[in-house]
């Protein structure tokens, strides 16, 4: 696989996006492109932020914060 | 993300106020239910909480590691409550109202704004609807090349192919947006 290859194989996979087929063969080329396929991946993460962004910030529940270091505080306390 | 991994519960209270409205987002849109949003929204940042010693820094960004736990655990959820018939009915409804929310969501106010969300969105909406399709779908939707392709009644090879040109194109434009910004 080029490294061309590989990073488009490297998009599909940050978002999900790669078939079980396609998932052996792209692990086999991160492995052999080490670091720069590495450093090419946490690049590539900046899809799924994006995405994210690209939605309205949408309001929880006041009561969501409040349960949630309700439960961060008992687990401390056990 | 060092406040949280040292245990400290006031850095995960600031954690939350900055991104708990980004990641319901993500999350609504995956799973379409206000009430389940807010539960799996408390079950992810929990899951942050719990899983924080794994994140490191030089392996990207918190928001992008959120990001990734927040659409998987979603996209398990909708599966798990097999509410997928009815989300398929919403979005179905909201497809129908609103053919393109990436392209069309947005008011002159907002766009006038220019804030990141716009941006964002201008970058994704110069693709063809059809790649915008695909990348949704896999996207918010989890589905695989082949569930896209019996969806869209589109040949597996033309799916990938959207897909990869339609994340490559909003890769390289997410780029110029950062040496812009």
């Amino acid at each position: 696989m080029s490294f061309e290859e590989f990073q488009n194989r490297a998009r599909l996979f940050v978002i999900g996006a790669l078939e079980p087929d396609e998932m052996a063969e792209f692990e086999n080329a991160r492995r052999e492109f080490g670091e720069k396929a590495e450093a090419f991946i946490t690049e590539c993460y900046a899809l799924s932020e994006a995405f994210a962004l690209s939605l309205k910030p949408a309001k929880a529940s006041g009561q969501i914060k409040a349960r949630l270091m309700e439960m961060v505080k008992n687990r401390q306390a056990h | 993300m060092e406040g949280i991994q040292r245990e400290n519960p006031e850095a995960l209270s600031q954690l939350y106020d900055r991104y708990n409205g980004i990641l319901k987002a993500l999350i609504l849109r995956v799973i379409h239910n206000e009430a389940e949003a807010d539960d799996l929204l408390q079950e992810i940042f929990m899951e942050i909480w719990n899983q924080a010693k794994n994140f490191s820094a030089q392996r990207g960004k918190p928001l992008g590691w959120m990001v990734t736990l927040a659409r998987r655990r979603a996209i398990d959820g909708l599966r798990k409550k097999q509410a997928y018939a009815r989300a398929e009915e919403r979005l179905q409804q909201e497809t129908e109202q609103q053919p393109d929310a990436w392209v069309h969501n947005s008011t002159e106010e907002e766009i006038l704004d220019g804030d990141r969300r716009v941006l964002i969105r201008r970058v994704i909406g110069v693709l063809p609807p059809a790649q915008q399709q695909a990348i949704e779908l896999a996207f918010f939707r989890g589905m695989s090349q082949r569930e896209i392709a019996a969806k869209t009644n589109t040949p597996l090879g033309t799916v990938k192919t959207r897909l990869e040109l339609g994340l490559k194109k909003i890769y390289y434009g997410l780029k110029e947006l950062r040496d812009e910004l």
